[in-house]
């Protein structure tokens, strides 16, 4: 990573404010990339055409040669998606920092490794033999760079966020707005709830046990609101020690990652219903990339899980409510109180934060606004068209293909999610952090089951029908 | 002398904000966030006291650019 790091543009990052910012963050690049999709396929679908053919996505498929036979087949639009995922990420990449003469080929293979665990996900069989797409592209992530090692080329191609957000751009555009306005309160309650209760715990557990506030509110926040966005967000805000920001992202992959097989293998047990289960997971996630590798894994047993009841989708959409309306969101909040707090009543550190309201500004999911934009422009463009009309036109003209360019999306990050972790190089985190942020997983998982199944599930059942 | 603008973190030698320097300074980042993410705002790595600051912070061993 460093080889990377050494040829970025300067050594010291300025406060840049204004229009500089809308091409050197990752969140401004996914939005540009989701709307610009979208945009595109409003247009062509508005003249009688379809993006669909560039949305290329395999079929179910019972037997390797049927596979090979649709690979055979739609092999030109399997190249050309390539070339439109590599010339739209590979521009935002640039801009970021990362050559374009590495983020290809590291890219391609990525392509290509991606492409292969989404045929895998569509074998008839692949449910009787649990090969979630999700769990199938984190475990073989995971295999690989613990075991053999990532390869250093392939480093720059493994953006998790970057894929992530765009994904999450474009699941707007499958999310009524009227659908996020009913919920969204209801998301915005049940988050509040255990955000609070969490980060409470997790801090008063923290200080109780001799740890310094600032490493206290950096564990609680990765634990209560964004994971390690959290982490990193209030690490910065309150000015913690370099090696505690390192201590709570380490404590927040391991649990994440043992959460996206943990809560999807117990609602499964339980027989959830998608809405549900996506709500729980939701709640007790820690990351957004996480959290939508479990919620799609749950959503893929619709179906296929007898007792399972609920569409696909509304696990996912339902963990999107949770977790992108009902805690990112707020991370510029926790930011600035908690610095405001940091800089007024603790301990002095030698460095004097600035802090002001433009921090809930700056600090904002900013990809946020590009969900919202694709949902709102989508159910505009959908307004005109009778229910019997948009199943027939809308839905696979316009919806089902920007759909599909998603789960392209979050496959590519499922599969970067495994191959940048690599356990041997997280930082030691002592017993004291591990217990503080372990209670608060455990608060946080059951006061996320008892929401979401007993308080509102009625609720989060609906969603699903 | 100075201003208070001029003078903060993100003008000090001691500070390093480059999002794939902090990546790599801090393992498991990249894996489920991003130092390019907007909720990072422009913090960086202080050398002089191995802290993660804020961009627009001072102290006292504010150190111009060589």
């Amino acid at each position: 990573m460093a080889e990377i790091a050494e040829q970025s543009p300067s050594r010291i990052s300025a406060r840049r404010s204004g229009w500089g910012e809308l091409f050197r963050k990752e969140d401004w690049w996914a939005i540009w990339i989701g709307l610009g999709l979208v945009a595109a396929a409003i247009a062509l679908f508005a003249n009688g055409s379809s993006i669909k053919w560039l949305a290329v996505a395999p079929q179910k498929w019972p037997h390797l040669a049927d596979a090979a036979a649709q690979l055979r087949a739609h092999g030109t639009q399997y190249a050309a998606l390539f070339l439109l995922w590599a010339v739209a990420l590979g521009l935002g990449t640039a801009a970021l920092g990362i050559k374009l003469s590495r983020f290809l080929p590291a890219f391609l293979a990525l392509y290509v490794a991606a492409g292969a665990i989404y045929f895998l996900g569509l074998w008839d069989q692949a449910a009787h033999y649990n090969l979630e797409p999700p769990l199938v592209a984190l475990g073989l992530g995971l295999l690989i760079s613990n075991t053999v090692g990532t390869p250093r080329w392939l480093e720059p191609g493994l953006r998790v966020e970057f894929y992530i957000k765009t994904g999450i751009v474009l699941l707007g555009a499958g999310l009524p707005l009227t659908l996020i306005a009913w919920a969204g309160p209801v998301a915005i309650v049940q988050a509040a709830i255990v955000s609070l209760v969490t980060f409470g715990v997790i801090y008063v557990a923290a200080v109780r046990l001799g740890l310094d506030r600032r490493l206290a509110a950096t564990l609680g926040t990765g634990g209560a609101v964004c994971g390690v966005s959290g982490a990193i967000a209030i690490g910065g805000a309150v000015g913690a020690k370099k090696e505690q920001v390192s201590v709570a992202i380490s404590l927040v992959v391991v649990w994440a990652i043992v959460m996206i097989f943990v809560l999807p293998l117990v609602a499964r047990s339980l027989h959830l219903p998608t809405g549900v289960a996506g709500a729980w997971i939701g709640t007790s996630e820690f990351a957004d990339a996480a959290g939508l590798a479990a919620a799609q894994t749950y959503g893929g047993y619709a179906g296929n899980v007898p007792g399972i009841t609920g569409n696909a989708d509304a696990a996912v959409s339902a963990f999107t409510l949770m977790k992108v309306i009902g805690r990112d969101v707020w991370i510029g909040v926790w930011a600035f109180v908690l610095s405001l707090i940091a800089t007024t009543r603790w301990e002095r550190t030698g460095v004097h934060s600035k802090t002001d309201a433009g921090e809930i500004w700056r600090r904002f999911p900013k990809f946020v606004l590009g969900f919202l934009i694709a949902s709102a422009v989508i159910t505009l463009v959908s307004k005109g068209y009778d229910y019997a009309t948009y199943k027939k036109e809308v839905l696979p003209g316009l919806v089902a293909p920007l759909q599909s360019l998603r789960t392209w999306a979050f496959t590519f990050a499922f599969l970067s999610i495994g191959l940048t972790t690599k356990f041997r190089e997280f930082v030691s985190v002592g017993a004291r952090p591990f217990y503080a942020f372990t209670i608060g997983v455990a608060v946080n998982v059951l006061l996320g089951f008892v929401l979401s199944t007993q308080v509102f599930n009625e609720f989060w059942s609906r969603l699903g029908q | 002398m100075k201003s208070h603008g001029e003078r903060s973190c993100a003008g000090c030698r001691h500070f390093n904000g480059r999002p794939l320097d902090i990546e790599a300074a801090m393992p498991g980042l990249a894996s489920l966030s991003s130092a390019f993410a907007a909720v990072r705002s422009d913090d960086g790595i202080c050398a002089e006291h191995d802290r993660y600051v804020s961009a627009s912070s001072v102290c006292a061993a504010y150190a111009s650019p060589a």
